[in-house]
């Protein structure tokens, strides 16, 4: 057993190591770099602010940082609402084929996201939602709702029946009831998707290089793989500290509420594949 | 004849009839209002997701470029797909992908969570192994692409003091190295998923079986492999599926790091499609990669799924 958890110790500092590497190379200037291994340690540590100034200020990643920040924020709150609704109509209202529409909506996290960008790319440009925060936003919308309508579905079935009839009885509608008893309820569901679904849209690249191209539209990732690609002329610490300034949101949400990450991951596994 | 059985029927059908209407046109009026609530989900999904991905099906099927829709070719891209060297590589390395995360991800992070599982720092090295998984596949690209420098990167640099600089290359421009690379970051990536879901699984396991093996006198490896495992194989099957689907799709990562390059070495299914639709313009060529890339994955999903629905009967 002693050996086994030595190994793991070692497995751990293999861990650390490239972690280490994102904060101490963004800490060297580009000739000290350049001039050393990367295991050096850096000789004046406050630099990393100058060059997290510097990858901010290139490549579009300060307004790609602020971009993202809106299509998280906005594209899980829509999300959760449409979702929401959703499933309040599927568990509680009088509809029929309760069980295919959800498997309908539900479907949309079976496909791998190659198969939407396509025509994505045809609609956007056709309708010229193309590059605009709008069809940036709309589409982060629509590919967080299936998961939240499953999760918000599960919740509401939980819920007993009296409490909503109890509030009929007095008069309240299906909108009051929804609104001022169920959603309160589902407070801790909703920060879990909260955080699940602005962690999956900051982190999204693929969509933000097929739907955008400018600066302050184009999302913080697909940014950070421009302050590093082949036309970029920011040396190593600059990209690097830009990876630790797009990366930093994410890693402090997880340092603070960490636990509502890993419920969601485990949702995640039991109820979608994507 | 009595009158009033005559004359009772007539009176009361009208009213009947139209109390039944009223409760139909509420029932109509309720109706509406869940179809109502259900609208903007199902426009939002239809619309940005579902819309696409049955096109995507059509324009397979289709010789479109960048600048015409085309026109009807029936199975051709899928035939000219079987002989195109550059996907025969794209399918070779896809494969690559999937056992490599298989066996690095979910071997590695079984054994990672049976040994956390019985550590009292379990907690924090728990923490420490999911961070990555926090990051984006673009940093972790933008990371280890720094990593696999093979001038002064943390690995050539490694090799060379241990005296083992015989063995350092360009780690991302000779294939097959650099898909392999690519398989370490992102297993660097995703081992800290697999573990959590196997802590999880491990804590769920029922408590008696497993007493009963240790008074009968299972301990250890033999403990392990006879009861714990077949215990577990419920959870063993969805991060199984996970981790293949996840690797099925990568695509961020690599672009990030090599562009599938050079000369297409390392490209994947997902990288493919991208190159097809978006640089090359062959758009419907793009789509079926796209779509036999989705037949692949919807047949690990009905596995997946039916592993999960059984999971349910147990519970």
């Amino acid at each position: 057993m002693r050996v086994t958890k030595a190994a793991v110790l070692v497995l751990a500092a293999a861990w650390i190591v490239p972690l280490a590497l994102l904060v101490v190379t963004p800490m060297k200037s580009f000739e000290e770099y350049a001039g050393s291994s990367q295991w050096a340690l850096p000789h004046d540590p406050l630099q990393l602010f100058d060059n997290m100034k510097a990858a901010w200020n290139s490549a579009g990643l300060g307004p790609g940082f602020l971009a993202s920040l809106s299509y998280g924020l906005v594209g899980a709150v829509v999300a959760i609402v449409c979702g929401a609704l959703g499933a309040y109509a599927i568990t509680r209202l009088e509809i029929r084929g309760r069980f295919w529409w959800f498997l309908l909506v539900f479907s949309g996290t079976l496909f791998p996201f190659q198969m939407y960008l396509i025509p994505l790319f045809q609609l956007y440009t056709d309708t010229s939602l193309y590059d605009t925060w709008l069809g940036m936003a709309l589409f982060y919308s629509a590919i967080a709702t299936p998961f939240c309508l499953f999760v918000m579905r599960g919740f509401f079935s939980t819920v007993e029946q009296e409490i909503e009839d109890a509030a009929r009885l007095d008069g309240a509608t299906s909108w009051a009831v929804l609104w001022r008893i169920l959603m309160p309820l589902a407070r801790g569901p909703i920060a879990v998707l909260v955080l699940f679904q602005f962690t999956w849209i900051w982190n999204d690249f693929m969509f933000g290089l097929v739907l955008s191209t400018s600066d302050g539209i184009r999302p913080v990732m697909t940014s950070l793989a421009a302050l590093q690609g082949s036309y970029s002329t920011a040396g190593p610490p600059v990209v690097l500290a830009g990876a630790l300034v797009g990366s930093l949101p994410t890693i402090a949400l997880f340092l603070l509420l960490g636990r509502y990450l890993l419920s969601g991951l485990t949702l995640t596994a039991t109820g979608r594949n994507a | 004849v009595p009158a009033p059985v005559v004359e009772a029927p007539v009176l009361a059908a009208p009213r009947e009839r139209a109390a039944l209407k009223v409760a139909r046109r509420r029932r109509r009026r309720r109706r509406l209002t869940g179809y109502l609530y259900l609208l903007p989900m199902v426009a939002l999904v239809g619309v940005f997701l579902l819309y696409p991905a049955a096109k995507t099906i059509w324009v397979s099927l289709t010789d479109a470029n960048g600048t015409s829709a085309g026109s009807f070719v029936g199975l051709d891209n899928f035939s000219r797909l079987v002989n195109d060297p550059a996907f025969r590589t794209s399918v070779r390395n896809t494969v690559y992908w999937v056992v490599g995360a298989l066996v690095l991800q979910v071997g590695l992070g079984l054994l990672l969570a049976i040994v956390l599982s019985n550590m009292r720092a379990g907690n924090w090295l728990k923490r420490l192994f999911y961070i990555p998984a926090t990051l984006s596949g673009a940093a972790v690209g933008v990371i280890w692409f720094y990593v696999f420098n093979p001038d002064n990167g943390l690995l050539t640099s490694f090799l060379e003091a241990v005296g083992l600089g015989g063995l350092t290359t360009r780690w991302l421009a000779e294939p097959p190295v650099n898909t392999f690379a690519m398989i370490f970051a992102a297993m660097w990536q995703g081992l800290g998923p697999a573990m959590i879901l196997f802590l999880v699984g491990l804590q769920n396991l029922p408590r008696e079986p497993i007493e009963a093996a240790r008074v009968d006198g299972a301990q250890g490896l033999r403990l392990f492999w006879h009861i714990t495992l077949p215990l577990l194989r419920p959870m063993t099957a969805v991060v199984v599926a996970i981790t293949m689907i996840n690797n099925f799709k990568v695509f961020d990562l690599i672009w990030v790091m090599t562009q599938g390059g050079p000369y297409r070495s390392s490209e994947t299914l997902a990288v493919t499609m991208y190159r097809e639709s978006f640089v090359s313009f062959s758009v419907g060529y793009g789509a079926s990669v796209a779509v036999v890339l989705t037949l692949v994955v919807l047949l690990l999903s009905v596995f997946y799924l039916r592993s999960m629905f059984r999971r349910v009967e147990v519970h």
